[in-house]
């Protein structure tokens, strides 16, 4: 197993690069409602996934995500994320139409760990939307994703999403993140 | 308070007998201030389900209306509902959505209250107020009532309510029947709460709305996330109880509850669109809960005023946040004792059909707060709002189990019913007046 911090300057300068510029390319797809080249970036054995937050007193600080296979926002494999891109071209699909207008913001990207074929990076991102006249929504949290090198490619192989919110300040959640 | 609207002789709003709504019910602040006092404050709410609190010291928090509610298991495991306001200058004791805790002190000045809301003690109780303060008449203000029907802990804040299981009447039991039958519940960990620009009353009457389900959600039912025939079936059943409970939505006539213990008796046949709810009713006992008619009837129960009870195993909550704005709560349960593959089939569900990102619930919210943002505009909330569907042509069938229910096409019964449940609780100046004067759910030709 590499250790990240093992490895030397330059190698280090080449997978941060190779990772960001993985997920700066994955982001503008989906402000660009390229949905289903943004499917294809996904390996098929995707997990993505939001956990519920609750607001809990300082003690009990350690529960205040769910865990997996508990309640979530999104708890989502390839089916599941190909379901909601096919149900967006279906038409009656109101809360995007009139589309919402999207703009994603991911910095702070950090190389957690890497092994093997696969990355493990995080990141803090902002998704903002508005719709219509006046409708605006933001939304700010962390993501760790785990790349994995298919055929010489990034893909994504894991999405877990920490909201900065308890309860959800929009009406819906129409959009990916 | 301003002066009741009732008073001003501006009720009724709803005409019962043509189904027409005046919609400034959605938008004015007076009435949503006397809905705060006559329903939330007067109703029996639902708070939690008793396994969300395991253990004394365990607490959930919830509103009743805006009245902010801790929901706290006491050492002798009794269920105490507690208002979250310190009497000392009325700062909240609990901060947190749901815990553990020994007491709640007060971030203030340091008031300490026990787990059945009794004031503990405070700092300077002998050195500031020379032992002055009666500590028995400090304590967290309580819901005067309390009760659990099958682990779904209701309360209310007014000791003139009827009991619970009264107040459910039987169609309130049936309702939550139609969950608790499903076998041995346990709370899945997590409530999804979102906010919705809507008026609360929006949300609950689209419970009962079968109508809407092929045009609002026509993109999840093309993208194959249910079938149509399982969404929107022609058959419904709708079933009126006493202070505007009701199920409406779809429902088996006879003749496919006969089809379908044949085909289960025999193994032959084609799978329909009802088996998975029918399936559920298999067990003799639980029809026996059920009744010949409740096993028939698969629609949506409220329980009123903003409790629904969903076919995904959840319920939801329809809290208001003003007149302008309403939050969903998702709770979502789990039976003991079924296989791995029906556990994850409750899972999918759960987290892909309702809630903010939910397939099917995404496209509501728009609706729900464009027909509140209706009602505010000076000459459009003059209009008023069409609920006539099925008005006259249905009938009200006994059974001669005492269980009666109206089955029909898709139809507006439920959302009527509601609305007209909605104004006698309005115009009741107290549980004595309510009870007296409510409708009992109607006969013959509705």
């Amino acid at each position: 197993m590499a250790v990240f911090e093992d490895l030397s300057l330059q190698e280090r300068m080449l997978l941060s690069f190779e990772a960001q510029e993985f997920l700066y390319r994955e982001a503008a797809l989906l402000d660009e409602k390229k949905l289903d080249e943004w499917l294809a970036l996904l390996t098929e054995d995707i997990h993505y996934w939001m956990p519920l937050r609750r607001t809990t007193t300082a003690k009990e600080v350690d529960r205040e995500f769910t865990r997996p296979g508990d309640m979530a926002l999104f708890d989502d494999d390839l089916q599941t994320l190909n379901l909601r891109v096919r149900r967006l071209g279906m038409g009656r699909a109101w809360a995007e139409d009139p589309p919402s207008r999207t703009r994603r913001m991911v910095t702070n990207i950090r190389i957690l760990r890497c092994e093997g074929d696969e990355i493990l990076t995080t990141c803090n991102f902002q998704l903002y939307r508005t719709r219509l006249n006046s409708e605006e929504d933001s939304w700010i949290g962390r993501r760790e994703d785990l790349l994995r090198r298919v055929d010489g490619e990034l893909r994504l192989a894991r999405r877990h999403i920490f909201l900065e919110q308890t309860v959800i300040l929009a009406q819906n959640m129409s959009n990916l993140f | 308070m301003a002066e009741s609207l009732i008073a001003t002789g501006r009720a009724p709003w709803f005409d019962v007998e043509h189904g027409v709504l005046d919609r400034r019910i959605y938008t004015d602040p007076d009435i949503y201030a006397e809905e705060l006092e006559k329903i939330f404050a007067r109703a029996w709410n639902f708070v939690c389900h008793e396994t969300q609190i395991p253990d004394p010291g365990d607490f959930f928090m919830n509103y009743i209306g805006e009245d902010e509610v801790i929901v706290v298991r006491d050492r002798s495991g009794a269920i105490q509902v507690l208002l979250n306001s310190c009497p000392h200058r009325g700062n909240t004791v609990c901060r947190a959505e749901q815990g553990h805790t020994n007491s709640f002190l007060c971030s203030y000045h340091g008031w300490n209250f026990d787990l059945t809301g009794g004031l503990i003690g405070m700092p300077g109780e002998d050195t500031f107020y020379r032992n002055d303060v009666d500590k028995s008449e400090w304590g967290l203000g309580r819901a005067a009532q309390v009760a659990s029907y099958k682990g779904f802990v209701f309360a209310t804040l007014d000791p003139e309510a009827p009991p619970l299981e009264d107040y459910l009447g039987w169609v309130g039991r049936l309702g939550i029947d139609t969950l608790a039958t499903h076998g041995d519940l346990v709370a899945v960990d997590g409530v999804v709460k979102n906010r919705i620009k809507c008026n609360w009353k929006l949300a609950v009457d689209n419970l009962y709305d079968w109508y809407h389900v092929k045009i609002s959600h026509g993109s999840a039912l093309r993208a194959g996330l249910l079938t149509d025939e399982a969404m929107a079936p022609m058959d419904q059943m709708v079933i009126l109880g006493e202070y505007g409970h009701g199920i409406g939505g779809p429902g088996m006539s006879e003749e496919q509850q006969a089809e379908f213990d044949a085909r289960m008796a025999s193994g032959k046949g084609e799978p329909q669109w009802y088996d998975l709810q029918a399936q559920r009713r298999l067990d003799p006992a639980v029809r026996e809960t059920l009744g010949p008619i409740g096993t028939r009837c698969l629609g949506h129960p409220n329980i009123f005023p903003n409790l629904w009870i969903a076919l995904t195993r959840q319920v939801c909550l329809r809290i208001p946040r003003g007149p302008f704005e309403t939050e969903l709560w998702w709770f979502t349960f789990m039976p003991k004792d079924i296989s791995e593959e029906e556990r994850r089939h409750t899972m999918f569900m759960a987290n892909h059909v309702f809630g903010p990102a939910g397939l099917l619930e995404q496209d509501d919210g728009e609706n729900w707060s464009h027909s509140t943002r209706g009602a505010r505009g000076t000459v459009t909330r003059r209009q008023p709002l069409n609920f006539s569907m099925g008005r006259g042509h249905d009938r009200v069938e006994d059974d001669a189990s005492g269980q009666h229910r109206i089955e029909t096409v898709v139809n507006e019964h439920g959302q009527r019913w509601t609305y007209q449940a909605w104004q006698e609780w309005m115009l009741a100046d107290n549980w004595q007046e309510l009870i007296a004067n409510h409708s009992m759910p109607p006969k013959g030709v509705v």
